[in-house]
């Protein structure tokens, strides 16, 4: 991996250039209804960016999975239904300052996006993104990224991140995309910059570890075979099934297909965000539902994220970022949550609900 | 094209199955498509109504019938209404074919005992005609079918033609209380009508479909007539949207019923957590 | 908090109840409790955190609470009225509950944050309060606090809503509802809200869209609030849940203040009082249906 400086006024002209040529670029900034939060939001301007300040309040995915958004729109003529396909390629953006947790976050869900069948349209805006992260200097005490393998530092799903240093940033130029985002900017990293960045990527790692012990490999597993276990009965009696975990999440990617109508003749097909923390989500035609209770339902997240999708893809669903501890309204919270699981799988290894 | 982008289908042929059960024959739009266009029996697509949405069926006409696909369906939700207020020659959409299928190749040279009850006859039906036209490669065919009543019978003409196949052992029968004075089939439930008509499972394979306390019932009778758990054969459905495996909530714990199903054994049914 | 740990202790030894709902430290701040064993009765805790309205949990949508047992609930005079509206419209019954009624000193609007209740820091939803001394209780405990400060910032907000035309009402409304996903988080976390079927899920026919469009936000918050009328209890857990941060609190309190001159009539604590939208009256002013 190759090193760059960029100063303050570095960054500031790569951003202004990027703008002036149509790049859209996504950045923390102040939130327009609480000075005090965060949101990702587009910028005009390299001064609206907020970097570093504090944790966003939503992840990066509804740049990728809007909340909603169009699949097609069909036309009833008399001779039949005319449908129309909604691009695939997206226009190029660059997403500045995110926090490692988000952009792993986005590496997670491409996998089952690409599941044999590829999503182009989640595909078709990560192709056109170019992510530079920011070392997380941000945390509090329910970030667990640590826990899931990954870290304050990390560099997965990022094409340069950058680190603080005097007068400006180390860039960590991690892919080609990165490099080629860089090209004709910053100047050559002095080598106690390097140094100064190494020992802070050390140092943030140190205030995340104390929240929580990383989940051991076994956990999946265990997990698994205790899909019975009577713990499922109560691990969720505050939670009221909102689903607002899902809605901050950034790996939370289920989502639902439905048709509306413009006009009589017209319309569209549209895909929109869905949580598996409520009722309707699995319940069928019949009026029979297989997750009848919020137990199975929170069963099914804690399932899915720490078990399902690491025996499918390898990864957990899951980066540690807290969010859906913040958003509860019910004091659900996922670190304490997991942690007590863990702890469970590791005094009993031979309890099993089969 | 993006993966949500159904085909263009033309609606062909109505038949009403039972008061509120109706089979549509599909014919794609593009004719090159038609020619193209493969499946296997078991799988599933999504339909859609443009306007109304989408909702997952099996395929219920066999892969030896090319040129159209065929689905039933109960008129229950909001696009099943609306597809029964399609005409012929009306347009609806299909994606698909999606999942995994009945593995005819194996059952090639084999005896098959089809068992379904109520409109579960639907996927079943794309196996019994996949393999009533490459009738030489089987050996015996018994179908046991029932419903709650003679009215609820699906497929009446195709149960007709069965039942004059000398070729076919074919065995229909309602639950006590659903027969009529002109009922000549038996008056009995699945499992008893199982038990009374098969005498052996040896080398035989078996496919059942029907609602969960039918299958539940009868996988006892199939397993205490010898037949083994990875011979049975049955489809799950689940409340799904996308069909490919991303939508996240047709999975019952592990198992995704779009990817890895809908098609499992009795063997696999076992296995899965009792969420379905 | 003594008084209420005994009674919570008695009350699970007695058998008189198999849980008591209330409020315990977590690991984020008080978070609510449902405590199965006399002996846990110690953990349960009551203070200006306890922003939770606990009744959302007699909500019968709860099963997994309902499971438990019958219940004790730790309730503040605003979240009685809560239980009021359940008993009233026939989701609980009254002797199946026992409510620990507590005496209110008001809570914060961010106990995640601060801990002194101040002007600033108090909820807003306790300016004007009217009952601190709730009145629907088995248990009313501990010693009534003072008033809390008022924290003015959301009746000024109302009042610069009100001097606003309609047209710049309307598109504060609508910049606010724009960021509305339909997640229908605040529904899921209101303890009125026990329709079997909400007409947001509604689709023959199809009342209001699923989509997050500005049209379909609109109408589905504005179909939300409406049913709240003269029913919402201004506990403001919509707000807390909402991942998107909407004003709901204020757009519930709007329409509240909207049925209080209208009806002349605030949610009461009374089960027995009828709320406007179930009652017909010949003489009601119906100018807005001219």
């Amino acid at each position: 991996m190759t090193h760059k400086y960029l100063s303050h006024q570095g960054l500031a002209a790569l951003v202004a250039e990027l703008l002036s040529a149509g790049t859209r670029v996504i950045a923390p900034v102040r939130a327009k209804d609480d000075a005090g939060q965060i949101d990702y939001q587009l910028i005009a301007s390299y001064e609206e960016a907020a970097l570093g300040v504090r944790l966003p309040r939503r992840s990066l995915k509804e740049f990728f999975l809007p909340p909603t958004e169009v699949l097609l729109s069909y036309k009833q003529t008399k001779a039949g239904v005319e449908i129309t396909d909604v691009p695939t390629v997206a226009p190029p953006q660059v997403i500045l300052g995110a926090i490692p947790c988000d952009v792993a976050g986005l590496a997670v869900v491409d996998k089952v996006m690409n599941w044999d069948y590829r999503d182009e349209l989640w595909f078709g805006r990560r192709d056109a993104t170019t992510i530079v992260n920011l070392l997380c200097n941000i945390m509090d005490a329910t970030c667990f990224c640590t826990a899931v393998g990954l870290g304050p530092e990390s560099f997965t799903g990022s094409d340069v991140m950058l680190a603080p240093v005097e007068g400006g940033y180390l860039a960590y130029l991690i892919t080609e995309r990165g490099e080629a985002l860089l090209k004709g900017h910053g100047e050559e990293a002095a080598a106690d910059a390097i140094a100064h960045a190494e020992a802070a990527r050390k140092e943030v790692r140190g205030k995340v570890e104390p929240n929580l012990a990383a989940v051991p490999a076994e956990f999946s597993t265990w997990l698994a075979s205790n899909f019975d276990n009577p713990l499922w009965k109560t691990i969720a009696l505050r939670c009221h099934g909102c689903g607002a975990c899902a809605a901050v999440c950034p790996t939370c990617h289920c989502f639902d297909i439905v048709d509306e109508h413009i006009s009589a003749d017209e319309g569209v097909r549209r895909r929109n965000w869905d949580s598996c923390q409520t009722s309707l989500f699995t319940l069928h035609a019949s009026g029979h539902n297989p997750r009848g209770s919020q137990s199975e339902r929170f069963r099914q997240r804690i399932q899915h994220k720490f078990a399902i999708y690491p025996s499918r893809f390898g990864d957990l669903l899951c980066t540690g970022c807290g969010r859906c501890s913040r958003a509860c309204p019910g004091g659900m919270d996922l670190p304490t949550i997991v942690s007590e699981l863990v702890a469970l799988s590791e005094a009993k290894p031979e309890v099993s609900g089969q | 094209m993006n993966i949500y982008q159904p085909h263009l289908m033309r609606i062909r042929e109505i038949t009403d199955e039972t008061v509120d059960t109706r089979t549509l024959k599909l014919e794609f739009e593009d004719s090159g498509l038609a020619g193209q266009f493969q499946f296997y029996a078991g799988q599933f697509g999504e339909y859609s109504v443009f306007g109304e949405g989408e909702s997952t069926f099996c395929i219920a006409s066999p892969p030896t019938r090319s040129g159209y696909i065929e689905c039933s369906f109960k008129a229950t939700g909001k696009v099943t209404q609306a597809l029964r207020r399609l005409n012929v020659g009306d347009t609806v959409g299909f994606r698909g074919p999606y999942g995994n299928h009945f593995p005819l190749e194996e059952m090639k040279g084999h005896s098959i005992v089809f068992i379904a009850g109520g409109i579960g006859l639907a996927p079943v039906r794309a196996v019994i005609w996949n393999v009533l036209d490459l009738r030489d490669q089987f050996k015996d065919v018994t179908i046991i079918y029932g419903a709650r009543s003679v009215g609820d019978l699906v497929y009446k003409r195709e149960l007709e033609e069965w039942g004059q196949r000398k070729d076919i052992k074919l065995c229909l029968a309602v639950d006590p209380g659903g027969e009529t004075p002109e009922w000549k089939g038996m008056v009995a439930r699945i499992p008893t009508a199982v038990e009374q008509t098969v005498t052996t499972a040896e080398g035989n394979f078996a496919v059942i479909c029907g609602p969960p306390i039918m299958i539940k019932f009868t996988l006892p009778v199939l397993e205490k007539l010898g037949f083994p758990g990875d011979r049975i054969y049955t489809t799950l459905e689940n409340r799904m949207k996308c069909g490919i495996g991303k939508c996240g909530r047709c999975n019952i714990g592990p198992t995704y019923v779009c990817k890895d199903g809908p098609v499992f054994t009795a063997t696999q049914m076992r296995k899965l957590p009792q969420e379905f | 908090m003594n008084e209420l740990r005994e009674v919570a202790r008695k009350l699970l030894a007695e058998g008189t109840v198999q849980v008591v709902i209330g409020y315990e430290e977590g690991p984020r701040g008080v978070r609510p409790a449902f405590i199965t064993s006399a002996e846990q009765a110690d953990k349960l805790v009551f203070d200006t955190r306890c922003v939770q309205n606990l009744a959302a949990y007699l909500n019968p949508r709860r099963k997994q609470v309902a499971q438990l047992g019958k219940a004790a609930v730790v309730v503040k005079g605003c979240d009685a009225r809560s239980v009021a509206g359940m008993i009233r419209e026939k989701q609980i019954e009254r002797e199946n509950i026992v409510l620990l009624a507590m005496r209110c000193g008001g809570v914060l609007q961010n106990p995640e944050k601060d801990t002194e209740l101040t002007e600033e820091t108090v909820s807003v939803r306790c300016a004007g309060c009217t009952a601190r001394e709730p009145k629907l209780f088995d248990h009313l405990l501990g010693e009534l606090p003072p008033a809390p400060p008022v924290n003015k910032s959301r009746m000024e907000q109302i009042a610069a809503l009100e001097k606003m035309s309609m047209a710049e009402r309307r598109s504060y409304w609508n910049e606010q509802l724009s960021r509305c996903i339909r997640c229908h988080a605040c529904r899921e976390a209101c303890p009125m809200c026990f329709c079997v079927k909400c007409t947001a899920e509604k689709t023959q026919p199809q009342w209001i869209d699923p989509s997050s469009t500005l049209q379909a936000n609109r109408a589905w918050q504005t179909m939300r609030v409406l049913h709240q009328a003269g029913r919402c209890v201004d506990c403001m857990e919509c707000e807390r849940a909402c991942p998107e941060h909407l004003p709901l609190g204020l757009l519930a309190r709007y329409v509240a203040d909207a049925v209080e001159r209208r009806f002349e009539y605030t949610a009461s604590d009374d089960p027995s009082v009828a709320a406007p939208i179930g009652v017909y009256k010949s003489d009601d002013d119906e100018e807005f249906i001219r």
